[in-house]
């Protein structure tokens, strides 16, 4: 696994699946491969299957229309499989985290797949409404090991 | 055949090179950008207003005997600083921090603990006790009113009204 | 301005039909028995010729024990909203289909049927919105249902269609010309497509049910800028208008026009978005790097005046959140400029490659009698020959202050939609040069107003892909009902008719030509089996 991990880190190719978000997050994806912003860099590569797929970029909370699909496509992703929950839907749920129609983020989906034996080796949060480019190529060079994450757990006491 | 599509080659020349070499350049992010919140635990009285004015919910009051927790986690904020609009001591500030992606779920939280304040009377848990103090601060009440919770306060003023009108013996029998 | 002598025409209608009317601003209501429904569907919508826009389901049995319908038309030549009701009995709801004479209406009235359990007479029903294994008596817009009642799921795929006669594609959902999930079935004979089949409504999260339980007045505006990434503030504003139209508030003239500059760095941004698209979906990338870096300096622009680079979350009822000062209005200008030499040198290159030409002219033809029976709307329609655009016919924010033209083109292929989005953009430019030149001074929040219950609103916004459409019932602290009508959902049905008897090569360009914003659409899902059936052909219309 580690052989293969360290291969993983030359370059990255992405599968974009779209669950059922507004769109904004995934305008922005396509916005990082845009001149000003430039993910080709890192060598990020939208491919159209998710068997080629490295790591799959995950937007929307998942609606209960979609889940079977969601499911199917996650499956076809070959080991090591790294799933990145764009923005507040996939992250937490969004601000539909709990209507009738949408399973409520990616910790919920997880719960599913580990009943039905997919095994997901690493999941990345990147929190954003819609989340700019730049925080989605600080992302990338987080799992590549450029940068160090910033965002820690902070508890304070009143008094 | 016409020659010009070619031209486009003159603008890309034009234009040059556009590119932003982040995270080894600095990204252009205007003064207004709208990035996480920062709650001040030394302002904060839990009082609750961010949590009723939060759209997704991602900021909770999570309530237990002894004590009462804000809690926020930046997975679900929709960053519309709706919390910032409505604080009543100005303890939520916003930042301009975008870079926040992590692999464990819960880097993403933010607690602030507030010691939770109970009736004189009959010992159930009511609100912080920074409430109280700002309460007291604010508005000039007497100290048996405000450290009762609202059933006690009921009660008694049920029995002052009554003591008045029927007479305190009365009431005793 | 509404025309007041067009008001007469209403009046007579509504005496002749036993029905009550009562005026309001420039929108006339209309409450008729359910017997007359069709009839009075069918005089305003062939006779009167208004757009049919959109009908709702409403569970009124808290108030007065009765289900009620709405019929949604605008008048566009008089420029009035025309509210058509009627009330359906609390046990049973059962209304008459007025599909035979409004074809427009197909797809809104299986909705109320999937959500609030209306029955409809007179033509063919099938399942729409909701997932195929949702339970059959679960209405989730009924007022007995709690917003966050999950029933369990069936994960197990679908089989697709299969055909004896012709081969068929599955397009979809997850497909890399697609950015959102949507399927299409097509059905081709070698290479030209014979029929479509679609599903969609993969975007179904539940936005309505939402706003009335768990949210406030003030909390829905965040909640309907993400209805849409693309168009979001569309419907922030839209909303921000109906109720404060409804609830009679006066908003402050400055506020209008913040609200009218960002509609219109909107629309900017959008259809620059789409060309970019459409230059990657013919194979002429270059074009499509092009558009996105001219872009770019809309959405810096954007965050400029209002905080983020998309979903901008600026709008309150009452008013907006950033004001733009002197030095904001000074930046914005110069942005503009750059913009519109950047923008018209790649156009002009852009347009003259020759793949992209001979790919666009001639296909995906829509004829002018179908768009007009379908309703469609934005730059589908006026590509095809209708002069429509709810900014000139039904005035609303601040664009009364602003003059500019509506492009219409005749032919109705792919390149007049392409034509008219290119031309509005350069409107646009001109529309916020005049409008941060006219900038009055002035407050931009209202403060102390209360919103009363038992109110109707109607709004029509004009959305980069249309006419965009909110109703809205007011409740205590939250709307009793709210139905939101992007107009994708009307350009859907169109689809049909242009993708018959095309090559299949075409079928991206197609789809991509009326800019489908699916998670606007929200709602439609045609739900089928997965049985095997025989496909025959029906008409469209």
């Amino acid at each position: 696994m580690s052989l293969k991990s360290s291969i993983l880190k030359k370059s990255i190719w992405v599968f974009h699946l779209n669950t059922g978000s507004c769109n904004a997050c995934d305008i922005e994806i396509l916005d990082a491969l845009t001149p000003y912003h430039d993910a080709e860099r890192f060598g990020v590569k939208l491919v159209v299957s998710p068997r080629h797929a490295d790591v799959i970029l995950l937007t929307g909370p998942i609606t209960a229309e979609s889940l079977p699909k969601v499911i199917n496509a996650i499956e076809a992703a070959p080991r090591p499989r790294i799933i990145v929950a764009l923005g507040s839907c996939g992250s937490g749920g969004g601000i539909w985290h709990d209507t009738y129609s949408t399973i409520g983020g990616v910790n919920e989906l997880l719960k599913i797949l580990k009943d039905r034996g997919i095994e997901v080796d690493a999941v990345y949060y990147v929190p954003g409404c819609p989340i700019r480019p730049e925080a989605l190529l600080y992302a990338v060079a987080l799992i590549k090991g450029i940068v160090s994450k910033k965002r820690e757990m902070k508890i304070y006491k009143a008094e | 055949m016409s020659i010009k599509p070619v031209k486009l080659v003159i603008i890309a020349g034009k234009e040059g090179r556009v590119t932003v070499k982040y995270p080894f350049q600095e990204p252009i992010v205007t003064s207004e950008f709208r990035g996480e919140i920062e709650i001040d635990p030394a302002k904060c009285i839990g009082c609750g207003a961010c949590v009723r004015a939060c759209p997704p919910n991602a900021l909770e009051l999570l309530e237990s005997e002894k004590e009462v927790i804000l809690r926020y986690f930046v997975g679900r904020c929709i960053f519309c600083w709706r919390c910032v609009d409505v604080c009543p001591v100005s303890a939520i500030k916003g930042t301009k921090n975008f870079e926040l992606a992590t692999d464990k779920l819960t880097d993403l939280y933010t607690l602030v603990v507030h010691t939770r304040a109970i009736c004189e009377l009959c010992g159930t848990p009511a609100e912080t006790v920074r409430v109280r103090r700002y309460v007291t601060e604010k508005v000039p009440i007497s100290e048996e009113y405000v450290n009762t919770c609202p059933t006690c306060r009921k009660k008694q003023f049920v029995e002052k009204v009554a003591t008045r009108m029927v007479g305190f013996s009365e009431l005793k029998k | 301005m509404p025309d007041p002598e067009a008001v007469t025409k209403y009046i007579e209608l509504a005496g002749k039909n036993s029905g009550i009317i009562h005026i309001e601003g420039d929108t006339v209501h209309i409450t008729v028995p359910p017997s007359n429904l069709v009839d009075v569907a069918d005089i305003v919508f062939n006779k009167y010729n208004c757009s049919f826009r959109v009908c709702a389901g409403i569970d009124e049995r808290p108030l007065n024990g009765h289900f009620s319908l709405v019929h949604l038309f605008t008048d566009d030549k008089a420029g009035y909203y025309v509210v058509i009701k009627t009330y359906l009995s609390g046990d049973s709801p059962v209304a008459p289909s007025i599909v035979s004479a409004v074809p427009a209406a197909n797809w809104c009235e299986m909705e109320a049927r999937d959500l609030v359990g209306i029955e409809f007479r007179g033509r063919e029903v099938y399942r729409l919105v909701l997932p195929p294994w949702w339970p059959s008596n679960l209405y989730p817009l009924r007022k007995d249902v709690p917003y966050n009642y999950r029933p369990e799921p069936r994960i197990e795929s679908e089989k697709i269609g299969s055909s004896v006669e012709y081969g068929v594609i599955p397009l979809g959902p997850y497909h890399p010309t697609l950015h959102e999930p949507e399927y299409f079935e097509l059905y081709v004979e070698g290479e030209r497509i014979v029929d479509v089949k679609y599903r969609g409504f993969h975007v179904h999260r539940g936005i309505e049910k939402l706003a009335e339980s768990r949210m406030s007045y003030q909390q829905i505006n965040f909640l309907a800028e993400r209805i849409c990434g693309i168009c979001g503030f569309v419907h922030s504003t839209c909303y921000a208008l109906a109720v404060e139209k409804a609830a009679k508030l006066d908003v402050p003239e400055r506020a209008q026009f913040i609200r009218s500059v960002v509609l219109e760095v909107e629309r900017l941004h959008s259809h620059l978005l789409w060309l970019g698209v459409a230059f990657h979906l013919l194979g002429y990338d270059a074009g499509f790097m092009h558009m996105w870096r001219a872009r770019e300096r809309v959405m810096w622009l954007a965050e400029l005046l209002t905080g983020s680079r998309k979903t901008y979350g600026i709008n309150l009822v009452g008013g907006v959140r950033r004001d733009i000062n002197e030095d904001k209005r000074q930046k914005a200008l110069e942005a503009l400029r750059e913009l519109h030499k950047d923008f018209k040198s790649v156009i002009e290159v852009a347009l003259s490659v020759p793949q992209v030409k001979k790919r666009l002219s001639g296909t995906g033809v829509l004829p002018r009698e179908d768009a007009i029976k379908l309703s469609v709307e934005g730059p589908t329609a006026r590509a095809s020959g209708i002069n429509k655009d709810a900014r000139r016919d039904l005035p609303y924010a601040a664009y009364k202050y602003a003059s500019f033209r509506v492009p219409v083109y005749s032919e109705g292929d792919n390149l007049a939609r392409a034509l008219v989005r290119i031309d509005e953009i350069f409107e646009s430019m001109s529309i916020i040069e005049q409008l941060l030149d006219k900038l009055p001074s002035g407050p931009i929040l209202l403060s102390d107003f209360e919103i009363p219950d038992g109110r109707v609103g109607v709004q029509v916004v004009e959305a980069p892909r249309g006419g965009d459409i909110h109703y809205i019932v007011t409740g205590r602290g939250a709307p009793y009902r709210w139905r939101v009508r992007a107009p994708t959902y009307a350009n859907i049905p169109a689809l049909r008719v242009m993708l018959r008897d095309q090559p299949l090569a075409d079928a991206p360009i197609t789809i991509a030509s009326i800019d489908p914003c699916f998670s606007c659409t929200d709602r439609v899902v045609v739900v089928r089996d997965g049985k095997v059936e025989k496909i025959k052909l029906t008409p469209v219309v």
